[in-house]
């Protein structure tokens, strides 16, 4: 054979090689999933960074549940949670999570907002304290000087009712407003004890070496925390997207307490640097769990209990001027499927 | 007092002018006055063009209250004290950051004028210094320094620290040689250089640099607040947000401009007093 002949078939074996690789054409329409103009394009707000903590919806996403409920879900990580509950509240964004509190605080100015799943069980709010402090219940306290990050927010309202726990007011105790800085504060011996996320800074003080100890707000009162929150605007015109949002964001929390470990590789893909510190993240998502599980057939159900336990802390704090209608602020319609 | 009567002590005409009409009154009002009027009449559109937009957009109030909203809060919280108590808060820190940052940028602003390798050495670190968001800095200083006045006081003079310091030795070195070779024929200590020579040349500058700091410190103040405080301005703020009450940011943020503008009247009027040298060898009366 001649160089050009063999040339001739080499190229030829090459272009039939490329020709059998090339993927086979896409069909217009996949029958299993749904096809472009079924999808709803929502955003959820998120009140912080790419976080461990918000797994379940990194599962759902992961395992598909939004795109099989028809849901094409987009994260917005732009503002915090009193911005995302504005813009839900002026129907600018449909879904977010938010805690109970700022839903009272949010319809007592008039933006209608409701609360439709319950996710995290108890109030994760906690104060912490080196050993040495001996500070073992809310009554010890007193006299004390406590940092936490401001006099406004989750923290300050936790810590009022932690201190009510013990007998204790506002004034029987020193605040001192420190921005996010409670782990260095304590450590530092700035402060007596630092108002903190039970499933966070303790996890990160311990892993650290320090001995210190805890005192969940959760174990002292029982408050509506965190969940997922909507507009009346939403629930009036397509509940339909209300039902199948909070159903395929149930999946992903039950999956996630049945399958931390599963949850927590999947997490890597949507946290950056989770893999840098995989073993206080792993530790801070299993502190985190207890806070959403619940008995059999209660998950994302509220109780309205807690929300009255809530509502007269704010109401105590004069947060609130008056009682809001608890009825219109959450509800428990969408949780069966 | 009538217009025509007032004119006439203001300018000391002679002329009787009952029988102008209104504008030619007007037209014989000091510039001062006219931008004054002139001021109160923009604030007064801005207001009523505010009001239209919230009727006409039906916007809700936690979004963009309307200025009946926001002067209704304002009362509220200026009857039961919250709104002093808070302003005075911020501006004891505005005050001590000015202090701090104009007496260190000027007396590094001296240093680094007089020595060329003073500025060589030092001059990376502090346009570094000028580089570093506030926002950024804010909560390190809260660490460093603790809760409390002092870390507002430092991100306040930090804001304050660059304009002056820039200016300070500018106007240093724009002092002209031949008054400076003029001083030194007539054997002036360097004592006598600096408080007669030095000082006045420069202060023009100085008070240019002074005029940008003064509105900036209000703006440092509020971000160290912002980062941790339970008391100030910035609180409020901060707690006015927590409970969706916009009308009340309003109300704080109108209250920091307010500061912030009467803080630069005061500097515009140190220059004028300071300054009055330069108007002329007779010294006008001052109407304010």
């Amino acid at each position: 054979m001649s160089f050009q002949s063999i040339a001739r078939l080499i190229i030829a074996a090459l272009l039939l090689t490329a020709c059998a690789g090339s993927p086979s054409p896409t069909p217009a329409v996949s029958p299993a999933t749904p096809t472009e103009q079924t999808m709803e394009q929502v955003r959820l707000g998120m009140g912080f960074i790419p976080n461990v903590q918000f797994a379940p919806f990194y599962v759902a996403l992961e395992k598909g549940y939004f795109r099989d409920a028809g849901i094409d879900l987009v994260i917005d990580y732009d503002l915090d949670e009193v911005g995302n509950v504005a813009l839900v509240g002026n129907g600018d964004r449909q879904f977010t999570v938010a805690s109970a509190e700022q839903i009272m605080l949010a319809r007592s100015q008039g933006l209608p907002v409701v609360y439709v799943l319950n996710w995290w069980r108890n109030y994760p709010v906690a104060v912490a304290a080196l050993a040495e402090a001996n500070i073992h219940t809310p009554a010890d306290l007193a006299g004390k000087t406590i940092g936490l990050p401001g006099l406004f927010g989750a923290s300050y309202i936790g810590l009022i009712a932690l201190l009510e726990s013990g007998g204790l007011a506002e004034s029987d105790v020193k605040l001192d407003a420190i921005g996010y800085n409670q782990v260095d504060a304590l450590v530092t011996g700035r402060e007596d004890a630092v108002v903190v996320y039970t499933n966070n800074e303790p996890v990160q003080l311990k892993l650290r070496g320090y001995d210190v100890t805890v005192l969940p707000v959760a174990d002292y009162a029982q408050l509506a925390s965190n969940g997922l929150v909507t507009n009346q605007e939403t629930i009036d015109q397509n509940p339909d997207l209300v039902s199948r949002m909070v159903q395929a964001t149930l999946r992903g929390i039950s999956d996630t307490l049945a399958n931390p470990d599963e949850a927590f590789e999947i997490s890597k893909k949507y946290v950056e640097g989770l893999d840098a510190n995989a073993d206080v993240q792993r530790e801070i998502l299993q502190a985190t769990l207890s806070f959403w599980d619940a008995e059999e057939g209660e998950l994302g159900a509220s109780d309205p209990q807690a929300w009255e336990n809530m509502q007269q802390i704010l109401l105590d704090m004069e947060l609130l001027s008056e009682p809001v209608d608890l009825d219109k602020a959450f509800t428990n319609a969408f949780i069966e499927p | 007092m009538d217009l025509s009567t007032w004119i006439k002590k203001e300018r000391k005409l002679e002329v009787e002018t009952p029988h102008l009409h209104r504008p030619a009154q007007y037209l014989l009002l000091s510039t001062r006055r006219q931008n004054f009027l002139w001021t109160v009449l923009s604030m007064f559109l801005a207001i009523l063009l505010w009001d239209l937009f919230v009727r006409l957009t039906n916007v809700p109030p936690f979004i963009l209250p309307s200025p009946r909203l926001v002067l209704e809060r304002f009362l509220q919280v200026l009857q039961d004290g919250s709104l002093l108590r808070h302003s005075l808060v911020t501006l004891q820190e505005v005050l001590a950051g000015l202090a701090l940052g104009l007496t260190t940028a000027s007396a590094l602003g001296y240093l680094l004028a007089k020595s060329r390798w003073a500025e060589r050495l030092l001059a990376p670190y502090i346009v570094a210094s000028q580089s570093i968001p506030t926002v950024a800095i804010a909560p390190l200083l809260v660490i460093w320094f603790g809760p409390g006045l002092f870390s507002k006081v430092l991100t306040s003079a930090l804001i304050v620290f660059f304009p002056v310091l820039v200016n300070s030795i500018v106007g240093l070195r724009s002092v002209p040689a031949d008054l400076r070779d003029l001083m030194r024929s007539l054997h002036a200590t360097r004592w006598q250089m600096f408080t007669l020579l030095e000082i006045p040349a420069s202060l023009p500058v100085v008070l240019g640099g002074l005029r940008v700091g003064a509105t900036l410190s209000v703006i440092g103040a509020v971000v160290g607040e912002f980062v941790g405080a339970d008391q100030g301005l910035g609180f409020m703020i901060n707690r006015a947000r927590g409970q969706y009450d916009t009308a009340l940011v309003f109300v704080a943020v109108l209250t920091l401009v307010a500061m912030a503008l009467a803080l630069y009247g005061i500097v515009v009027l140190l220059e004028s007093r300071l300054l009055s040298w330069r108007n002329g060898a007779e010294k006008t009366t001052q109407t304010v």
